[in-house]
């Protein structure tokens, strides 16, 4: 039957979505001039290849193999931490086959799927697997804030309590962990680095220092505020074509964005991150198993705290980390990851359906939500 | 820990997950998040858009000056005598440099170096600067080689930048410096003054003689252009563009040629009575247009336009002879003798002497208990007013200036243009004292040492007493002794044309008033300056000496200054207008402590009136069309 191919069983307005925010992508990079396009447009038929490879694996494999994945998580870790390239004063890249690679980016999507592996054990988080989450989240965390890289390292806290919330975790041990990481606020002024500090501080007044620290903050929101209702016009964005915008195509990408599509353009922007949320929320509550739920899941929080903390930072709301939006800003390692965690979720999706048939084949069955569906925390 | 085989899951086994409220509460906080970016991206865009638009276009986009050509001055005739010339400047704008305390300071060391200046002097210089955005000129005027050798430097030094911009060049700066004087950079006291009509912190202007007497013209207007640069400072676009307006061109009324040999004999015969200055000039006595007008000592304009600052301008200041002076519009003298001609039209004007009376001339008189002399040491015997001017007898002068007294007289030396500033083209020219017992009594005050003593007015009849006048003052006065009466006012220019050539404005001759002396006592005065000149006794002696082949009038003068007593030091006045009948020009020549004024004075105005005579066609050839 027609409808049944893997084809039409994917999740097209996901795939749309992704198109149309890779494409707005390929925009403003060619907007920002220098060579950071092509790289992209190279990049975007890895990540294509990546996405199409994860969409056809059958992603249930990847969880016996989760206990390999995690220790290739730590190694490339700790190969950055041993034998890395230190780029803007950090030690993130590995050089592969010539290749700046950002393992940080990898490690995301890895320990995605190890916490969605270790948290399907058991349709609830207890204690003890409670316990066993954070403690794997915990090196990779420690490692990737070693680097120093706060922006991977939020994301990394961000899906831990994500996949424990999500994952059904009971309220008192979500609201102890809430209120040790609040004891731990206190602290995070004397753990930050002296330039995250600073960040902090220039977050909370940016006029501190115009031309230091607080350069990028006031540049990009120079560059938002000058697009106005409708932009400068692609190509037109002043600020950020004459390199006022700092890291123009990678942090401040949106930035330039903004400035050029204006408005319209920004909540344009955001209606499809929403969307894409939930289709991904879609996919972790059609999929056949709790696995494929937390996986689908987890990619979800990874991508709704780039996309939040990523614009915040660019309008002046979330103090600046070096997070890259999906899709959009440029660099090779997050996009082929990101698209293959994308790909993973079509993955999921792909099969929800044999499930469904195999539990009940009988045709005309709805395919949403039946009765025989559990609900449970997923 | 986590064992491998604890991972070993159950397959398909557990229950469909579905929409949970948690995951639906995930897509909600996300909504909102979106919402939340999305209020503030209204904020942003829209509430704060246009200001934040603003200060993009301040961060990108800087307004540029594009300096208005300065205008060229030539002479009456279109001989160019100050232009302009392509330089180099090196400037430094203050906000631009390294914060950094350490860089801050390499770089200004490294600028003193490059500018040939010393580093404290730089920093001084700096901190002056009255506004950290403008530039600061640190060093003017680089020679091509030098410029270029910078440029090559400049990337390594933010905040320093080497600008082109044309310079003012005298053609010949010594013969006009005073007359054209010079240009030099805004100072902070001008900047104060001037800054709402326009003037830049960093903009050359006139600073004396035609050059800030006709600034206004000129100046011409600056342009701007708003030039788009990026992050690094390269310039990426001009936006908008107003283009300078070169300013008026002037054309003096002096001939250069003239001019030349007027500063020549007057350096001559101020070097010939040992003495160090002067001032020569000649006058047009039909319009008050001035054909040359000379100070001595002079400076050399170029070296006070490349800048000062340096060690010659010091020199300059504390030179005793004091060259910046300009002594021919604004030097103050006793006018001594050459006053006469004032007693004379006063006396007659007041019914005291007549044209045929006669008074004697004896070798001095008494009065009020003092002894008033005559210059000659013997008795003249008795004389008319005519022949009284042509002697120059200081007794005939005393009893009539008695007669007169001492406020009509101060009131014909007024008429006659005493006491009042000429206007000129030039700044600041000087108008002299004419006294009388009320200028005494508003000057020095109510006590009996200010009570006016009678024996002023005899002093002040042989223009001595507190009279001081300018060699202007005294042009103009003479001219209108030969052209029937009427006092002009002088003029250094004779046309004001704009860029593209056409007329502006045509100088015109300006009556400032009317001698109020009827034709015929004038015609009596202007025959004692005729017999001064042409009669065997008379004092111009010089003339005759020298055959001159035409007529005139003149008055010698030698005025005593620097207290009262006898054996004072003497200024050596000579004035003269010539030819005798329909006057052309008026010729008036000042030593300063020259003595005699027929030794010292004379001898330069028969060079000034030969020269005259001699080049008359290409003096008076009309300017050009």
């Amino acid at each position: 039957m027609n409808r049944s191919g893997p084809l039409q069983r994917l999740d097209h307005l996901q795939v749309m979505v992704v198109a149309a925010l890779s494409g707005l992508g390929l925009m403003t990079l060619y907007s920002a001039g220098g060579s950071a396009f092509h790289r992209q447009l190279f990049f975007l038929g890895l990540g294509v290849a990546a996405y199409a490879a994860a969409a056809a694996l059958d992603y249930r494999c990847l969880r016996a193999a989760a206990p390999w994945l995690y220790g290739a998580c730590l190694l490339l870790l700790l190969a950055v931490a041993v034998n890395g390239h230190s780029r803007l004063g950090a030690q993130r890249w590995l050089a592969v086959a010539g290749t700046p690679v950002e393992p940080s980016e990898v490690a995301k999507l890895l320990l995605v799927v190890v916490l969605a592996a270790r948290a399907a054990r058991a349709p609830r988080i207890g204690p003890r697997a409670l316990a066993e989450l954070c403690g794997i989240a915990l090196p990779p965390l420690l490692l990737v804030l070693a680097e120093p890289d706060l922006g991977t390292a939020i994301v990394l806290a961000a899906l831990l309590l994500g996949v424990l919330f999500l994952g059904g975790a009971s309220r008192l041990s979500l609201a102890a962990l809430a209120a040790g990481t609040v004891a731990i606020v206190p602290l995070v002024p004397h753990l930050l680095r002296g330039y995250q500090r600073r960040r902090l501080e220039i977050f909370l007044d940016p006029g501190r220092d115009p031309l230091g620290a607080g350069y990028n903050l006031l540049q990009a929101r120079i560059a938002v505020g000058s697009g106005g209702w409708f932009g400068q016009g692609w190509m037109h964005g002043m600020n950020g074509r004459l390199g006022y915008v700092p890291e123009r195509t990678t942090d401040f990408a949106f930035a330039i964005y903004a400035e050029q599509f204006g408005l319209a353009g920004g909540l344009l922007l955001l209606l499809l991150f929403a969307i894409l949320i939930g289709r991904l929320a879609r996919s972790a509550a059609l999929a056949p198993d709790r696995f494929g739920a937390l996986l689908c899941a987890g990619v979800a929080v990874v991508v709704a705290t780039q996309v939040a903390q990523n614009v915040g930072m660019n309008i002046g709301l979330t103090p600046i980390a070096g997070i890259p939006l999906p899709l959009v800003s440029s660099g090779g390692s997050a996009l082929v990851a990101g698209m293959a965690g994308l790909g993973l979720v079509q993955s999921v999706q792909l099969r929800r359906l044999a499930v469904l048939h195999n539990r009940s084949p009988a045709p005309g069955r709805p395919l949403l939500r039946g009765p025989g569906t559990v609900h449970l925390p997923l | 820990m986590l064992g491998a085989g604890r991972w070993v899951d159950l397959g398909g086994s557990s229950p469909r997950p579905g929409w949970s409220p948690r995951l639906l509460g995930f897509v909600l906080l996300f909504s909102l998040a979106t919402g939340l970016l999305g209020g503030r991206l209204v904020q942003l865009q829209v509430g704060q858009g246009s200001r934040l638009a603003a200060a993009g276009d301040g961060n990108r986009v800087h307004r540029e000056v594009l300096e208005a050509e300065r205008g060229i001055i030539y002479d009456r005739h279109g001989t160019q005598l100050a232009i302009n010339r392509p330089a180099w400047s090196l400037l430094v704008v203050p906000a631009e440099l390294p914060l950094d305390a350490g860089r801050r300071q390499a770089e200004l060391e490294r600028l003193a170096q490059l500018a040939g200046r010393s580093g404290a002097d730089l920093r001084a210089l700096l901190a002056r600067a009255p506004d950290a955005q403008a530039p600061v000129t640190v060093r003017d005027d680089l020679e091509p080689a030098a410029a270029q050798a910078l440029a090559e430097r400049l990337p390594g030094l933010p905040g320093v930048r080497l600008v082109g911009h044309p310079v003012r060049n005298y053609v010949d700066g010594r013969l006009f410096s005073h007359v054209i004087g010079y240009t030099g950079r805004i100072d902070p006291d001008e900047y104060g003054r001037l800054r709402g009509a326009g003037y830049r912190p960093d903009q050359l202007l006139g600073k004396s003689g035609v050059e800030a007497g006709l600034e206004a013209d000129l100046r011409g207007r600056d342009g701007w252009a708003d030039v788009e640069y990026d992050a690094q400072g390269e310039a990426a676009r001009t936006l908008r563009r107003q283009a300078p307006l070169a300013g008026d061109s002037v054309y003096l009324s002096i001939d250069s040629g003239l001019q030349q040999r007027v500063a020549g004999l007057l350096q001559e015969g101020i070097g010939r009575a040992g003495r160090q200055a002067g001032a020569a000039l000649v006058v047009d006595t039909r319009d008050g247009e001035l054909l040359a007008m000379a100070s001595a000592p002079g400076f050399d304009a170029n070296a006070l336009s490349r800048g000062i600052g340096g060690a010659d301008y010091a020199r300059l200041l504390q030179d005793p002879a004091k060259p910046l002076y300009d002594r021919a519009a604004a030097g103050l003298y006793p006018p001594g003798s050459t006053f006469k001609m004032i007693t004379a039209a006063a006396a007659l004007e007041e019914g005291r002497i007549g044209a045929g009376s006669t008074l004697p001339c004896p070798a001095a008189i008494s009065y009020g208990g003092w002894t008033y002399r005559n210059w000659a040491g013997y008795d003249m015997g008795a004389m008319n007013v005519r022949k009284a001017l042509a002697v120059s007898c200081d007794t005939f002068f005393y009893v009539a200036a008695e007669q007169v007294g001492d406020r009509p007289l101060a009131r014909y030396a007024r008429a006659f243009g005493y006491g009042r500033a000429p206007h000129l083209e030039i700044p600041r020219p000087a108008a002299g004292i004419v006294p009388d017992r009320d200028w005494l009594a508003a000057t020095c005050g109510a006590g009996p040492e200010c009570r006016w003593n009678p024996g002023e007015t005899l002093t002040m009849g042989i223009g001595q007493s507190y009279l001081l006048t300018t060699p202007l003052i005294q042009a103009m006065y003479t001219s209108a002794l030969a052209n029937g009466g009427t006092l002009l006012s002088p003029t250094l220019v004779s046309q004001v044309r704009d860029p593209a050539g056409a007329p502006v404005r045509n100088a015109a001759p300006a009556p400032a008033g009317r001698l109020p002396v009827s034709p015929d006592n004038l015609a009596t005065v202007r025959q004692g300056m005729h017999d001064c000149m042409n009669a065997a006794y008379g004092t111009g002696f010089r003339f005759r000496a020298a055959g001159f082949s035409h007529d005139g009038g003149c008055k010698t003068g030698t005025a005593q200054y620097g207290g009262s007593g006898t054996a004072l030091p003497e200024h050596a006045w000579f004035l003269m207008f010539t030819p005798f009948d329909n006057p052309e020009v008026a010729i008036v020549v000042l030593v300063e402590g020259g003595g005699e004024g027929s030794d010292t004075a004379e001898p330069i105005a028969v060079g000034i009136a030969d020269y005259y005579y001699s080049h008359r066609d290409a003096i008076r050839a009309p300017g050009p069309a």
